[in-house]
């Protein structure tokens, strides 16, 4: 199992298009994905469970994956969130 | 025959069937199941998880046709939440482990989640528990054998009469065109409904309580969203009324849509600003095309109580500065915090005896300085594009206006430091909406860049009425006399020291005693969106001098009716036809 912080960049944090975009990009890995943002943990492939975080920005979350394919899950996702989910220019 | 007030929401009158939209959630029970039957439960919430995102699917794709990509995401949420497995799977596990039918378990599932959303405070996340709850009900309806999807009852054109309607049912209806207009029982001008019969030009009156009860599905109903009014089974003699009425506001319409282009200027080519007043920040996006050249004041006390009074600066900053690029590059006004009074503010210190003469607007913020001071930051921040002013509501004295500089102050040196306060400083007026304040601008206008009159209070203090005081409303006129003249002080005084000065309220809006504000020389006018239009057309058609020698005889009258009269007859005179809009 690895875990990663990871700053949320992007303006308006976790909102439904961000979360969207989040759990469709873990849902592409074999490896258990949660995320753990102020004491809460859910499951990085379930778009309620990414929504009911209310992650905003220039707060940290965790990043945590186990699985054959953790490595690679956790770049993919960590490089989302500072590409800022693609949604700021 | 019978009328219904309510709020309006996009300008229109139109007549048609009303349908009642019954969305009283079905009670559903606890009922439980055998260990034999939970294969069947699960093979039934399938089946309905497939018909439900084949229906999303579908109004999807319809939003997008006559929306864009963006209002559809609306739906996209709903749609993305049905596929989410881990949902589906929690569903599932309630019915293997309490044994019970699929709609029970579907309200657990909910139930728990709207306990999750309810308690987030971050305003941007709370449309969601909508969402979660709409795509669940389809769901549970979706359970029944053979049930259509939701809101296709009967054909044709309707007008929709509901208690509420979902983000869901408002597309279904609107992207197919059946939806003549709209009438809720309900408020809500921030939800997604109401966004949408705004967008798309659908007349709709909320806010009228209990329409559903004295509405029957097949009525006939006639919707003035000019008047927020509707009229319920109207007589065979007002139905002809009301049909000229509508191919009346058709021509008008026509007219209006090449007046936005027009430049601003009477006939003898004396300049006026027309300005919107703003409550929501979606409504930036639409303004300009109501004809709006910037937005004189936004409204922003919804902020303060739909976040819990816990919105934080970087919120804020980003609402701000989204409306000011949106209208960008005319001005944007930001007004503060306008608390207190009759707005239900749960930040009141205490049950005042007195409220319209007590703790409001800034002597609220004077003493307890926080929030105050996280706007005014996030006002200075958001002026990046320079287009952003701020306006201080309720002024007494000079005091306060020196109060609120050195919290400027300190604001600007905290953001300096911080390396985040853009080049341009935002210019920074206050409200005349207290008599004394009129009689000092020439000293309040030495700190400050511009004035914006408050007409509504400026009536309400000098005439001590209360206009939602049906007994005594009648006194709340703009024509009385002591306030005419109250407004000719006003512009005598800001001339005097070569100031702005835009007025808000009501009467800006409104034919004649804009007319009249123009006569006495005011240019800005800030108004309700939709007012922009007619005000306009009526600006447009006139000759300033003209208007001028009228306005200039109204010295001679002492009573508020003699003035409305001879106002009314002499535009008439001047300009027949002219007041014949429909708003006059």
């Amino acid at each position: 199992m690895i875990e990663k912080t990871q700053l949320i960049h992007n303006k308006l944090g976790l909102h439904a298009r961000a979360a969207a975009k989040l759990s469709h990009l873990a849902n592409l890995y074999a490896s258990d994905i949660y995320l753990i943002y102020n004491e809460d943990k859910v499951n990085a492939k379930s778009l309620l469970g990414i929504l009911t975080l209310a992650a905003s920005v220039g707060n940290e979350i965790i990043l945590q994956a186990s699985g054959g394919d953790e490595q690679e899950a956790i770049e993919a996702i960590s490089d989302l969130f500072n590409r800022k989910f693609d949604e700021e220019s | 025959m019978i009328r219904i007030k309510g709020k309006a929401v996009s300008p229109g009158i139109v007549m048609g069937r009303a349908l009642l939209y019954n969305f009283e959630k079905e009670v559903i029970r606890a009922e439980n199941i055998g260990a034999q039957s939970v294969q069947r439960e699960i093979w039934r919430l399938e089946n309905a998880v497939k018909k439900s995102q084949a229906q999303l699917k579908k109004i999807n794709l319809g939003m997008q046709k006559i929306m864009g990509k963006d209002a559809a995401f609306i739906i996209e949420t709903q749609y993305l939440l049905l596929k989410d497995s881990h949902l589906l799977d929690e569903i599932r596990g309630a019915i293997q482990g309490k044994l019970v039918k699929a709609e029970w378990a579907i309200k657990q599932v909910e139930k728990k989640y709207l306990d999750i959303f309810h308690s987030i405070p971050d305003l941007s996340f709370k449309a969601k528990s909508n969402d979660i709850s709409d795509v669940l009900n389809r769901l549970i309806a979706n359970l029944k054998k053979g049930s259509p999807a939701a809101a296709a009852p009967q054909p044709g054109q309707v007008i929709l009469v509901a208690d509420d309607i979902t983000p869901s049912e408002a597309a279904t209806l609107m992207s197919n065109k059946r939806l003549l207009g709209l009438v809720l029982n309900k408020g809500g001008e921030t939800s997604h409904t109401v966004i949408l019969a705004r967008t798309l030009g659908i007349p709709a009156i909320l806010d009228t309580v209990n329409a559903t009860d004295s509405i029957f599905s097949g009525d006939t109903l006639a919707l003035d969203s000019i008047n927020g009014e509707v009229i319920v089974q109207p007589t065979p003699a007002l139905a002809e009324d009301i049909a000229a009425r509508i191919e009346k506001f058709r021509e008008y319409k026509e007219q209006l849509k090449n007046l936005s282009q027009l430049p601003e200027l009477t006939l003898d080519r004396h300049q006026f600003r027309l300005y919107a007043n703003i409550e929501l920040p979606f409504e930036s996006e639409i303004v300009q095309s109501y004809g709006a050249k910037g937005i004189g004041l936004f409204r922003t006390e919804f902020l303060y109580l739909d976040s819990k009074m816990s919105i934080s600066e970087e919120e804020q900053c980003l609402i701000y500065k989204k409306i000011a690029q949106n209208i960008f590059p005319h001005p944007l006004v930001i007004r503060t915090y306008d608390l207190g009074r009759d707005k239900s503010d749960p930040a009141a210190p205490r049950r005042e005896e007195n409220p319209s003469l007590g703790m409001m607007a800034v002597r609220l913020f004077l003493k307890d300085r926080e929030p105050f001071k996280i706007q005014i930051k996030a006002i200075m921040r958001a002026n990046t594009s320079g287009n952003i002013r701020i306006l201080f509501p309720m002024i007494t004295e000079i005091e306060e206006i020196r109060a609120i500089k050195a919290i400027m102050a300190e604001a600007k040196k905290e953001l300096q430091r911080a390396g985040a306060y853009p080049r341009k400083d935002v210019q920074t007026g206050i409200m005349l909406e207290i008599p004394a304040a009129v009689r000092l601008i020439r000293h309040l206008g030495n700190d400050i860049d511009f004035f914006s009159v408050g007409s509504n209070d400026l009536i309400q203090y000098l005439l001590a009425v209360d206009r939602n005081n049906s007994d005594v409303s009648y006194l709340f006129s703009p024509y009385h006399p002591a306030f005419v003249h109250i407004l000719k002080e006003i512009r005598t005084e800001v001339d005097r020291i070569g100031k702005e000065v835009t007025i808000c309220g009501e009467m800006a809006g409104q034919p004649i005693p804009a007319l009249m504000l123009l006569g006495m020389g005011f240019t800005h006018f800030s108004m309700n969106a939709l007012a922009i239009a007619e005000i306009k057309r009526v600006f447009t058609q006139i000759d300033y001098m003209r208007l001028r020698r009228i306005v200039s005889q109204l010295g001679r009258f002492g009573s508020r009716t003699e003035i409305e009269a001879f106002l009314r007859t002499e535009l008439e005179k001047l300009y027949p036809g002219l007041l014949s809009g429909p708003n006059t």
